[in-house]
């Protein structure tokens, strides 16, 4: 470590000299203001110490000015001076001194001093480290949430355009944090629709999207039944994921005479809001796809119905714990009143509309962090 | 430390009791202090009653917990508030584990 000292009487220099290189430094030495800023300069010391009264200029003004020159580095500013008022020594610490020693000033007081400096600046150092080293995770995960909603939007494509029977809403945060929902509309007219929310952040939560959209995708065009979608897609997710992965979801299907079939697993309850303005719901009754063996894993089917201007409206988790800016959360009761509210519109493009905006309203200035899911169905 | 792991010799368990956030971040640690008991011991009791926070990462962690341990072993979950013990049971953890 280098140690550059500031002092225009050379006895000084050479004292501070030969206690510095006992403490194992080496020192450069400054007569004048002028003279230091070029050792500063050239030599890039770590630590300076500095007499107030100087030759060209003042101590003071010195200590601003080696602050200012290289602020990407913590180099300790020690005053050794003769000039010892409480006036003096504020107005050093207030030009950015890091350390204050009088002079005369005792020798084994001075190497303390200098070693307690010595090991702030080995923290500092180590702080910059950990800090360059966390700069880069943060910008190497938000790309892979890049890549994340990239595959999602490729996937997405396959999926069925909004229309005044079906909306979909996705409300992306930085973080992807899972959600998926895809819609498909049979040769017969019956809809199929898989909203889910897979267990993670990031890349990692993206990767069982893409084989689930296939297996949907196909089974939806075959005409599969529910149970055995649900299976399919069960049998993939245990196959691919890790253990401590899984996919809550809803698989729903919807005849246009308004009967629905569903399957659900680990997703909260969705709402069947009726004309009349009263609410039904519709709840997951199994563990979520990816966990359970072939032999553990059922199937059983529950039905619901909907009929004209009713609306089902099923929402990721992501809703309910929605943050204002006072950091409170949305909640099931609030949700529910908004579902309420909102879709009392006959246009359903509208009424999500009104959701939408209802949400925003509610969000206020907060960050949102998670992607928000909400699909609106009505009868086919 | 947010995890801490008892032995309780009279009823023969092994007792973790987690502090806090139940998420993501105790993923490495959760799963060191059950992994020396694997094989050895059957009987197993994750304390939530410190919980305050619960996401799908730490429900995860439990299922991992369960595969790693095998079908031998008992996994009891106690003491999770009312916020908990609904998310447990949205995710029917009670197919796999004793809620109490």
């Amino acid at each position: 470590m280098k140690l550059l000292c500031v002092d225009s009487e050379p006895v000084y220099q050479e004292i501070v000299s030969i206690c510095a290189q006992k403490e194992d430094m080496e020192v450069i030495t400054a007569s004048s203001y002028d003279e230091a800023i070029k050792s500063y300069e050239e030599h890039k010391p770590d630590i300076v110490t500095l007499e107030v009264v100087l030759q060209g200029g003042s101590g003071q003004e010195l200590a601003k000015r080696l602050k200012a020159l290289d602020p990407e580095r913590f180099v300790p500013i020690i005053f050794l001076t003769s000039h010892i008022s409480d006036a003096v020594m504020n107005a050093c610490f207030k030009a950015g001194a890091d350390d204050f020693i009088p002079k005369p000033f005792n020798e084994m007081l001075f190497s303390t001093r200098i070693s307690t400096h010595k090991r702030q600046i080995h923290l500092i150092q180590e702080m910059y480290r950990k800090n360059r080293e966390l700069t880069f995770y943060q910008a190497m995960i938000e790309r892979e949430h890049k890549m994340a909603h990239q595959v999602l939007d490729h996937i997405l494509t396959r999926s069925e355009r909004p229309s005044q029977k079906l909306a979909i809403t996705r409300l992306s945060a930085t973080n992807f944090n899972g959600d998926l929902a895809l819609a498909c509309t049979r040769s017969d007219g019956a809809r199929v629709v898989f909203v889910g929310d897979f267990t993670g952040h990031g890349l990692s939560a993206s990767i069982g999207a893409l084989p689930v959209a296939q297996a949907f995708f196909d089974g939806v065009d075959h005409h599969v039944g529910l149970a055995d979608l649900a299976i399919q897609l069960n049998r993939i997710l245990l196959n691919i994921l890790p253990d401590y992965m899984f996919c809550a979801a809803y698989i729903i299907l919807i005849r246009p005479s308004g009967v629905i079939e569903y399957w659900g697993g680990g997703m909260p309850n969705g709402y069947i809001r009726r004309a009349d303005n009263s609410v039904d719901y519709i709840a997951s009754s199994h563990m979520p796809l990816g966990i359970l063996g072939v032999n553990e894993f059922e199937t059983s089917i529950e039905i619901a119905h909907i009929d004209e201007l009713d609306t089902l409206v099923i929402a990721s988790d992501g809703i309910v714990e929605l943050k204002n800016a006072d950091h409170e959360m949305l909640g099931s009761n609030a949700m529910e009143a908004l579902v309420v509210s909102s879709y009392a519109d006959q246009d359903l493009a509208k009424a999500q509309e009104a959701m939408e905006a209802h949400l925003a309203a509610f969000q206020g200035k907060s960050e949102q962090l998670d992607d928000i899911t909400l699909v609106a169905i009505r009868k086919v | 430390m947010s995890i801490s792991v008892t032995v309780n010799k009279a009823s023969n368990a092994i007792e973790l009791s987690i502090l806090g956030s139940f998420d993501f971040s105790l993923f490495h640690d959760f799963r060191e202090a059950y992994s020396g008991f694997i094989g050895e011991q059957h009987h197993f009791i994750v304390d939530l009653s410190q919980v305050e926070y619960l996401d799908s990462a730490a429900l995860g962690m439990l299922l991992s917990m369960k595969n790693a341990l095998g079908e031998g072993a008992t996994i009891e979950l106690k003491g999770a508030n009312d916020f908990i013990k609904n998310i447990l049971m949205i995710s029917r953890f009670d197919k796999r584990f004793e809620i109490r």
